[in-house]
């Protein structure tokens, strides 16, 4: 950032229609690029999404797929077109698709099923006995194993919106594999965290050595990984680094406790420890100072305990 | 007004909303006739409801031509290459939807429609609200050449029951052509950017269908001065 540029009057950078080409300071510059940029990337997803919705509202390809096992090429495109979305995008993506009259997952060519009586609120028998809901909300599924693999892909969408996340995380979404229908409740796909390092007691202390490098390694992959999700280099960059457009130009480090141990303080340290107060030592040689200005009592530079703020 | 308890309650609501769609319409400058904006119940009853009294909301829809004043209003200037253009306004086709959840199929369809017969704008009436990815669409239409080109505007049924512009509050509204908008700027050595605004989801905005960058007159009564007139610039 130079230290040469013109101050622009505040009045002026309002107006929209003020010309271009003048010396503007560049740090305003770039921080209106990059809000810019970043609404464009905003609405450039939103209107991904949008698209998505409409394409998977005519899903699948064919009249006679099955959910259970779609097609490799309209899983796969599922998959790619949901992941952007969050949990309500695919709530809205079911609701559209309830009201061309199809079941709400997108994989299943069905029509949605008939709630038994037209009546606005209707009696079902769930396992916490009966249950007064809407029939909306059983006009939504073809069938419940529908529901389960619907959920399925539901539950693993990413709740901060696609514009938000970061790079780094990798979120590819998961089909209900076939077997499914054998298990009897909704299994949510495990994300198996990263094993800590152990504390190493129950190895024989011979490869003591190889422990201690081990612990070492697993730190740094640990620091990495901090510096991965801030969106630090290296590592896959977040949406909208593209330009490496960075505002921030400070780095962050990491804090790392020192490795000395803390020393417990001594009484034979210091000479004067028996005077201190809850570890601070007055100076004896104050008051002599003072005396010895004589009179002047409110000269500039001196320095007292006290200070009365009378501003 | 005559007895109400004879006519189906959602008979009389279409008959309030039709009227203030029309309406709308005529304040917007389209040339409607007089007495559709004055028809009593009776007569719309003959008029759209079936041998079992229930309204027909396709035959509700019509189609307007915008007359010579609004044409003149929302000329645009002649530029070298376009000597005389066209007036960026056109014909609108009002269109009562029966179904109860209008979502993105159906606002494609209606799209299409517009798009088919060469329709400048679109009125959608509908009896709930659209669902969030149908107002998403009509949110990017805007920023894209997609649709007609004057835009589909969308009315929950339940808004036009009443005329919100006849209500003794709220003051007249008045859409300033682009001729009048530079003498405004003119005589009071204003940019746009320095006039105070108002949102074009406001539902007088709404109303008269304003578009971003337009600017409105608004008059209101004033205990001193008789009339007092303020300007709002649509964003």
């Amino acid at each position: 950032m130079s230290h040469d540029v013109v101050e622009i009057d505040p009045e002026e950078e309002v107006s929209t229609n003020a010309p271009v080409a003048r010396p503007v300071n560049k740090r305003n510059l770039d921080t209106a690029l990059k809000h810019a940029r970043m609404l464009e990337i905003r609405k450039r997803i939103e209107r991904e999404i949008l698209d998505s919705v409409e394409i998977l509202i005519s899903f699948p390809s064919s009249t006679d797929a099955d959910p259970k096992r779609p097609s490799a090429h309209d899983a796969a495109q599922f998959c790619k077109l949901v992941k952007d979305f969050q949990p309500s995008d695919f709530q809205e993506l079911i609701e559209e698709r309830n009201i061309s009259g199809q079941c709400g997952y997108a994989l299943c060519p069905r029509p949605k099923s008939k709630a038994p009586s037209t009546a606005k609120k209707q009696c079902v028998w769930t396992d916490n006995g009966p249950e007064i809901v809407d029939r909306k909300m059983l006009e939504i599924w073809c069938s419940k194993d529908c529901t389960r693999r619907a959920l399925y892909v539901q539950a693993q969408l990413n709740q901060t919106p696609a514009w938000l996340r970061q790079g780094g995380i990798d979120d590819e979404i998961e089909l209900m594999v076939d077997k499914a229908e054998e298990r009897p409740q909704i299994v949510l796909p495990l994300r198996p965290k990263e094993v800590a390092p152990q504390p190493a007691k129950q190895e024989a202390p011979a490869n003591d050595a190889d422990d201690i490098a081990a612990a070492w390694l697993a730190r740094d992959d640990a620091l990495a990984a901090l510096a991965m999700e801030r969106g630090e280099k290296p590592g896959p960059l977040s949406r909208d680094d593209e330009d490496n457009e960075h505002l921030v130009t400070n780095t962050i480090k990491e804090r790392v406790g020192n490795s000395e141990p803390p020393v417990a303080p001594s009484l034979a340290r210091d000479a004067q420890s028996h005077l201190a107060i809850e570890g601070h030592v007055p100076r004896s040689d104050r008051k002599a100072a003072k005396d010895g200005d004589g009179d002047s009592e409110n000269s500039e530079g001196e320095e007292s305990d006290w200070d009365l703020d009378l501003s | 007004m005559e007895d109400r308890e004879n006519y189906n309650p959602n008979t009389v609501r279409l008959w309030r909303a039709y009227k203030t769609a029309k309406e709308m319409c005529m304040d917007r400058g389209y040339n409607i006739l007089e007495d559709d904006t004055t028809l009593t119940l009776d007569q719309f009853k003959d008029k759209f409801c079936d041998e079992n009294g229930e309204v027909q909301r396709n035959r509700l829809n019509f189609s307007a031509e915008p007359s010579e004043d609004m044409m003149r209003k929302h000329a645009l200037p002649p530029t070298k290459h376009n000597p005389d253009p066209a007036p960026s306004c056109g014909r609108i086709w009002v269109e009562f939807n029966s179904e109860d959840n209008v979502g993105l199929k159906h606002l494609r369809e209606y799209m299409g429609h517009l798009m088919q017969d060469n329709f400048y704008v679109g009125i959608l009436i509908t009896p709930k609200p659209v669902t969030g990815m149908g107002l998403r669409l009509l949110r990017s239409l805007s920023s894209t050449d997609a649709g007609p080109p004057g835009g589909i505007e969308v009315f929950v049924e339940q808004d036009l029951l009443v005329n919100i512009t006849k209500h003794e509050l709220v003051p007249k509204h008045v859409l300033l052509s682009r001729e009048e908008k530079a003498q405004l700027l003119e005589r009071y050595r204003l940019r746009e950017t320095q006039l105070p605004r108002i949102q074009v989801t406001d539902p007088v905005a709404k109303y008269l269908g304003l578009k971003r960058g337009q600017v409105v007159k608004i008059i209101r009564k004033s205990e001193t001065a008789g009339r007092y007139a303020s300007y709002r610039w649509a964003i």
